[in-house]
C-alpha cells in the first residue's frame, strides 16, 4: 500500500507544476502590473519605478518569475497581497476554510440522500415512489444553483410572512445570508458552532442537489443492473433475506463508481458552491476571488487558484486511496 | 487467363426494389420517435429557439427600451383584463393604466391600476418606428406582436430596477443564453476530438502529453478558470486584445466567452475519445486502410473519427445544459455579455440580487430563472432520448 501512495504522490508533482505555470500564464493576462498606476503619479520618480521593478522582480523575464515564484510556494510562501499588504497565506485562508466547509457539509448530504433513495428506486423499479425520485432528480440536475437559492430565500421570506401573520412570530426559519449572526463574537463556543451549522443548512443543500440528482440517477441504474445479474440470483436461491442481498451484493459492488468519483465530484462541488457563496453571501472563496481580480491583486487570485487545485488533487488523491481499499479486485502494481 | 473481375468475387447486390436495411440515422430517428419524453423535450427547445429567434416581433419593448418619466422601476406583473366591469362580458383584453403610489406603512413604492382611468385595449402587430430590431442580425423590422397606446405600457412580467420590461428582456436573453451553449460545444468538440483523435492513434509521448494537458486543466476548479478568464480575457487593455487590436465589443466578447467555455470543458470529450480511438484503431478496417496506403490524416479523421460519431453526438446533447448553466452563471456573476446592449438570462437575475433590494418585494425578478431550467431540462431529456435510441441494448 504504501509504495502506492507514494507513488500516487509523485504523479501529482508534475500535474501541480502545470497547473501553477497555467495560473501563471494566465495572470500574465492582466494589463499592465501593479507599478503601472503608480507611474500615472506625478511624483514618483521613474527611477523609483524602475527600482521597485527590479526589487520586485517584475523586470525579469516570465519564466525567470515563474520559477522564483514557484520556488517561494514549495516554501510555503504565496507572496504579498498588493491591496492588503499581507502575506496572501493570510488573506485566502478563512475564505478557504468557509467553503470548506459548504462542501463537506454538501458531501455528507449527498451521500445520506443520494443511497437510500438510488438504493429504494432500484429495488421498487417503476414504483410511484422510483418515478417521483426520478423525475425530482431531473428537477434538481436543470435547477441553476444560483436560482435555487435565491427561490429558497424567497421561500423563507414568504414562509416568515405566513407564520408572522398567523402565529405572530417574525423569525426567519433559516437565516439567508452570511455566516455568522450579529454579536457572534460573543456567543458561548457551543453557540457559535451551532450557529454556523444553522447559517450552513440552506446553502449546503442547495450545494448538493445536482449532485444528489446525478448521484441518484447513476446508483439507481447501477444497482437495477447488479440486481439482475447471477450472482445476486444466487444469493437469493441460497435463501439470504432481500436486506442482505440489496445491501451487501448489490450495493457494494454499485457504489464503486461513487468511491472512485468523490475526488472528480469536489470542483463540481466548489464551483456549484461558488455561485450560491455569491447569492447568499457566504465569505468563501469565490466572493474573495472576484474581489481579488477586480481590484487586479494577481498573486491573491493565483493564491486561490493554486490552493484550490492543491485541494482537488488531495481529493482526487484520497480517493483513489479509498478506492483502493473498498475495491478488493485492484492491485497495486 | 483472364483476370477475374471485381464483380465476379463481390456478392450480387439485391436487386432495386427489393428489401433494404436501414441506414444507422434511419435506425435512430425511428428509437428516438418512441421515446415520448425526449420528442416533448424537442419540441419545447423548437419552440424556445423560435421565441428566441423571433425575440423582436414578439417582445413589445426594446432590449434596453425604458423611460424615466412617469416612474416605471420594479413595477410588478400587470393584470390583463378579459373581461368588461360594467357589462360582465368578455372583451378584446386590455390593461389599465398603473399609477404609483406609497405604501402608508412602509413607504415603499407600490403601483395601483387606476381602475378609473382610461382603458387600454391590447393591439396587435403595431408599428414602434422609434425601436427597430433585427431578426436573426439580418431583417431589420419595427412591427411589434403587440403593445398599447401611449403613455400607457403593457409589463406582462414586471419591471426591474430601472424600469425595463423583464418579459421582453428574458426573449432577448434567449439569444444569448440558448445560442451560447450550443457554439461554445463545437469548440470543446473541435478541440476535444483533435486532441482525442491524436492522442489515441499515436499513443506514446504524444498521448502523455495531451493526457497530462487534460489533467492540468482538471486540477483547476473550472469555475475559477471561467471566473479568472472571463474577467482578464473581457479588459481591452489585456496583451491578448492588444496583439490581436481587438477593442471588446460586445461580438467580440461573445465570441470570447464561447471560446473560454469551450477551452475550459474539452478536457473530458479528448479523454473519452482517445479511449474510444484505442480501441478503434485496432479494428481491421482501421488495420486495411494503413495496409493500403492511406495517410495517417485519412485514417484517423476519415476513419476512425466517424466510429466515434454516436457516442459524441450523445455526449455533445448532453454537454449543451452545462454549458448554459456555465453562461448563465458567468453572466450572473457580471461577467457574461454587458448589460449596455444585450441581456442573458444570468444577468437578468443578477438583477435580482443588486444592492438594497429584498426578494419577497419583487419575486418577479426571478422568472428569468424558469427558462434557464426549462431549456436545461430539455436538452437533458433530448440527451437522454439519444443516448437510449443509440443503445441497441434498449432497442424497443
Amino acid at each position: 500500500m504504501l509504495p502506492y501512495v507514494i507513488r500516487r504522490f509523485f504523479h501529482l508533482i508534475p500535474t501541480f507544476i502545470g497547473a501553477t505555470l497555467l495560473a501563471f500564464m494566465i495572470s500574465q493576462l492582466v494589463p499592465g502590473d501593479f507599478l503601472t498606476a503608480k507611474a500615472l503619479e506625478p511624483n514618483v520618480r521613474q527611477e523609483t519605478i524602475d527600482r521597485l521593478r527590479a526589487q520586485y522582480g517584475l523586470d525579469q523575464p516570465i519564466m525567470v518569475q515563474y520559477v522564483r515564484w514557484m520556488g517561494n510556494i514549495v516554501r510555503g510562501d504565496l507572496g504579498l497581497s498588493f491591496s492588503s499588504n499581507q502575506p496572501v497565506m493570510n488573506v485566502i485562508r478563512r475564505p478557504i476554510q468557509n467553503s470548506l466547509y459548504l462542501v463537506v457539509l454538501a458531501t455528507v448530504l449527498l451521500w445520506l440522500m443520494a443511497v437510500p433513495l438510488g438504493v429504494y428506486s432500484a429495488v421498487r423499479q417503476y414504483s410511484l415512489g422510483d418515478q417521483v425520485v426520478s423525475a425530482v432528480s431531473y428537477f434538481g440536475l436543470a435547477i441553476p444553483n444560483f436560482f435555487f437559492a435565491q427561490v429558497l430565500i424567497l421561500a423563507i421570506f414568504l414562509f416568515r410572512g405566513f407564520t408572522r401573520d398567523t402565529f405572530g412570530y417574525t423569525g426567519l426559519l433559516f437565516p439567508v445570508a452570511g455566516m455568522t449572526s450579529n454579536g457572534w463574537e460573543n456567543f458561548t463556543p457551543w453557540k457559535q458552532f451551532w450557529d454556523i451549522v444553522h447559517h450552513m443548512i440552506v446553502p449546503g443543500f442547495v450545494v448538493a442537489t445536482a449532485g444528489i440528482a446525478g448521484f441518484t440517477r447513476v446508483l439507481r441504474g447501477q444497482m437495477v443492473e447488479y440486481l439482475e445479474s447471477d450472482f445476486i440470483r444466487t444469493a437469493r436461491a441460497k435463501g439470504l433475506g432481500s436486506r442482505s442481498v440489496t445491501y451487501k451484493h448489490a450495493l457494494r459492488p454499485a457504489i464503486i463508481p461513487f468511491v472512485a468519483g468523490i475526488g472528480a465530484l469536489l470542483p463540481s462541488l466548489i464551483g456549484g458552491a461558488g455561485l450560491v457563496e455569491i447569492v447568499m453571501a457566504w465569505p468563501g472563496i469565490t466572493p474573495r476571488l472576484i474581489d481579488a481580480i477586480t481590484r487586479q491583486d494577481i498573486y491573491v487570485v493565483l493564491g486561490f487558484l493554486v490552493i484550490s487545485s492543491l485541494l482537488l488533487m488531495i481529493g482526487n488523491l484520497i480517493s483513489d486511496l479509498l478506492l483502493a481499499t473498498v475495491d478488493p479486485r485492484i492491485r497495486f502494481s | 487467363m483472364a483476370a477475374r473481375k471485381v464483380s465476379d468475387v463481390l456478392p450480387v447486390l439485391p436487386p432495386a426494389g427489393g428489401p433494404t436495411s436501414k441506414t444507422q440515422a434511419r435506425i435512430v430517428w425511428e428509437q428516438f420517435r418512441r421515446h415520448k419524453i425526449a420528442l416533448f423535450g424537442l419540441l419545447i427547445l423548437a419552440v424556445m429557439y423560435l421565441m428566441a429567434a423571433f425575440a423582436g416581433f414578439i417582445a413589445p419593448y426594446g432590449i434596453n427600451e425604458y423611460r424615466r418619466t412617469p416612474v416605471s422601476a420594479f413595477m410588478p406583473p400587470m393584470t390583463i383584463h378579459w373581461i368588461d366591469p360594467e357589462t360582465g362580458r368578455l372583451t378584446r383584453p386590455f390593461v389599465y393604466e398603473y399609477v404609483s403610489d406609497r405604501d402608508p406603512v412602509t413607504r415603499q413604492r407600490v403601483f395601483v391600476e387606476s381602475v378609473e382611468g382610461t382603458r387600454y385595449p391590447i393591439q396587435f402587430l403595431v408599428r414602434r418606428p422609434s425601436q427597430p430590431y433585427k431578426i436573426l442580425g439580418m431583417f431589420t423590422s419595427d412591427l411589434r406582436l403587440f403593445g398599447v397606446e401611449e403613455p400607457a405600457r403593457i409589463f406582462l412580467w414586471g419591471t426591474n430596477n430601472l424600469g425595463k420590461d423583464v418579459f421582453s428582456r428574458v426573449l432577448y436573453g434567449g439569444q444569448i443564453s440558448l445560442t451560447i451553449g450550443v457554439l461554445a460545444v463545437w469548440v470543446s468538440l473541435t478541440l476535444g476530438m483533435v486532441m482525442g483523435v491524436i492522442a489515441g492513434f499515436y499513443g506514446g509521448l504524444v498521448d502523455d502529453f495531451i493526457m497530462r494537458l487534460v489533467e492540468v486543466l482538471d486540477a483547476i476548479p473550472g469555475l475559477f478558470l471561467l471566473i479568472v478568464l472571463a474577467t482578464l480575457l473581457k479588459d481591452p487593455r489585456n496583451p491578448l486584445a492588444q496583439a490581436f487590436g481587438l477593442s471588446m465589443t460586445s461580438g467580440q466578447t461573445f465570441l470570447m466567452i464561447v471560446i473560454v467555455l469551450g477551452f475550459v470543458g474539452w478536457g473530458g470529450l479528448a479523454r473519452t475519445i482517445r479511449s474510444l480511438v484505442l480501441s478503434l484503431r485496432e479494428m481491421d478496417y482501421a488495420q486495411a486502410a494503413k495496409a493500403l496506403g492511406s495517410s495517417e490524416m485519412r485514417i484517423m479523421f476519415r476513419h476512425l473519427l466517424p466510429g466515434t460519431a454516436s457516442y459524441v453526438m450523445v455526449v455533445l446533447t448532453l454537454a449543451i445544459p452545462g454549458f448554459i448553466l456555465a453562461e448563465t452563471g458567468l453572466s450572473f456573476l457580471g461577467l457574461g455579455p454587458s448589460e449596455v446592449d444585450s441581456a442573458s438570462w444570468g444577468l437578468l437575475l443578477r438583477d435580482a440580487t443588486a444592492r438594497g433590494i429584498s426578494i419577497q418585494f419583487v419575486p418577479w425578478l426571478l422568472i428569468p430563472g424558469l427558462p434557464i431550467f426549462i431549456a436545461v431540462l430539455c436538452w437533458n431529456l433530448v440527451g437522454d432520448g439519444l443516448r437510449d435510441a443509440f443503445d441497441p441494448r434498449k432497442r424497443r
